[in-house]
């Protein structure tokens, strides 16, 4: 995939990615703000399969690895913006929450959710993904070969 | 694509899109008769489309099936939600389209559309043609398979599209076509014979 250079987009990846990655009552915690607007439902939540494909390396050829459930929603609020979401999974109320993050994150309030869910949402998650990470160190297994008894 | 023009498409989508395609076999199956699809099923009213092409487009269409749209119906939120909701490619070759959305301006000429092959006659566009009526036009008598005698359908259309019709009809090769007004469709497929109603009933 070729790196973006547009920043709003870039920005725009980087929080649907995070929203994306919300678990447990992350994004529910949240659900009297997003929901303190006028909008319309676009795209109804609806759950579907995606076919997820991969490369060998990063570079071989295409094959496929399997399908996965996937819920997407598209929202409107009152003044035209509209607020996408593609999930993993199955759950509707949350594509909904996120639909509406989005949306509310192009609008003029945009440093606003940022700094109030993004933010510690994109914290959250590192602090888990550093768990994980240092856990799987913890139980690295190093293999080397001392000689090859080649001579 | 511009997100202000969209809008919402069936109210429940699996459902709604399935008794619409069923309206859709049925007026196939049985040409010349009205169906009328149901309020609940109609999807909200989208500019330039009547509720039966909006339906009929939100069920047949998906992105395997070219479309190409008559210039009444090339419209930015025509264009706009067509491509979100059913993901259709928009064709300006008549020949490479799947399906065609005509309005009534465009029935003197049927040419460029594909009429299929002999050994894939299924593969031809099938027309969907918007009209301000079913009604009030000169009464005709539709025969064949499908209608147990005859149909006596009175659509409002030039003489100048049934010569086109009988000229772009190479059976097997052949074109279907829905006629759309408001929520009613019916359906006229190739297989049709059309003939000036013998007698006329005052």
């Amino acid at each position: 995939m070729n790196p973006v250079t547009d920043p709003t987009i870039a920005a725009r990846q980087r929080w649907i990615g995070v929203l994306a990655r919300a678990v447990g009552d992350e994004l529910s915690r949240h659900e009297s703000a997003l929901r303190d607007a006028e909008y319309q439902l676009i795209r109804a939540p609806e759950i579907g399969m995606t076919l997820v494909r991969g490369r060998m390396g990063g570079t071989g050829a295409a094959f496929n690895v399997g399908e996965m459930s996937v819920t997407r929603c598209v929202v409107r609020l009152a003044d035209g913006r509209t607020g996408y979401s593609y999930l993993a999974g199955r759950d509707k109320p949350r594509a909904e929450l996120a639909a509406l993050a989005d949306a509310h994150l192009q609008g003029p309030q945009q440093q606003h959710w940022l700094a109030q869910l993004i933010e510690p949402l994109a914290q959250a998650q590192a602090r888990r993904r550093a768990e994980k990470d240092a856990e799987t160190a913890a139980s690295k297994v190093e293999f080397f070969t001392l000689v090859r008894g080649e001579d | 694509m511009n997100a202000a023009l969209l809008q919402p498409a069936f109210a429940d989508p699996v459902l709604d899109a399935q008794r619409s395609f069923r309206a859709a076999l049925k007026a196939l199956a049985g040409p010349g008769v009205m169906h009328t699809l149901q309020a609940a099923q109609r999807p909200p009213a989208l500019s330039g489309l009547d509720s039966a092409t909006h339906a009929l487009c939100l069920a047949l269409l998906d992105i395997d099936t070219a479309l190409w749209l008559a210039p009444a119906f090339d419209t930015p939120a025509i264009r706009a939600n067509l491509a979100f909701h059913c993901g259709s490619p928009i064709v300006t070759e008549r020949q490479h389209a799947r399906f065609a959305l005509l309005d009534d301006s465009q029935l003197h000429d049927l040419a460029g559309f594909d009429l299929g092959n002999d050994r894939y006659p299924d593969q031809s566009c099938t027309l969907l043609i918007q009209l301000p009526s079913l009604g009030g036009g000169r009464s005709l008598s539709w025969s064949g398979p499908g209608i147990e005698t005859e149909n006596k359908v009175a659509l409002p259309l030039s003489d100048g599209f049934w010569q086109q019709r009988e000229q772009h009809n190479d059976f097997p090769r052949g074109l279907d076509m829905f006629f759309l007004a408001d929520s009613d469709l019916l359906g006229l497929p190739r297989s049709t014979r059309v003939a000036q109603a013998a007698q006329e009933r005052a």
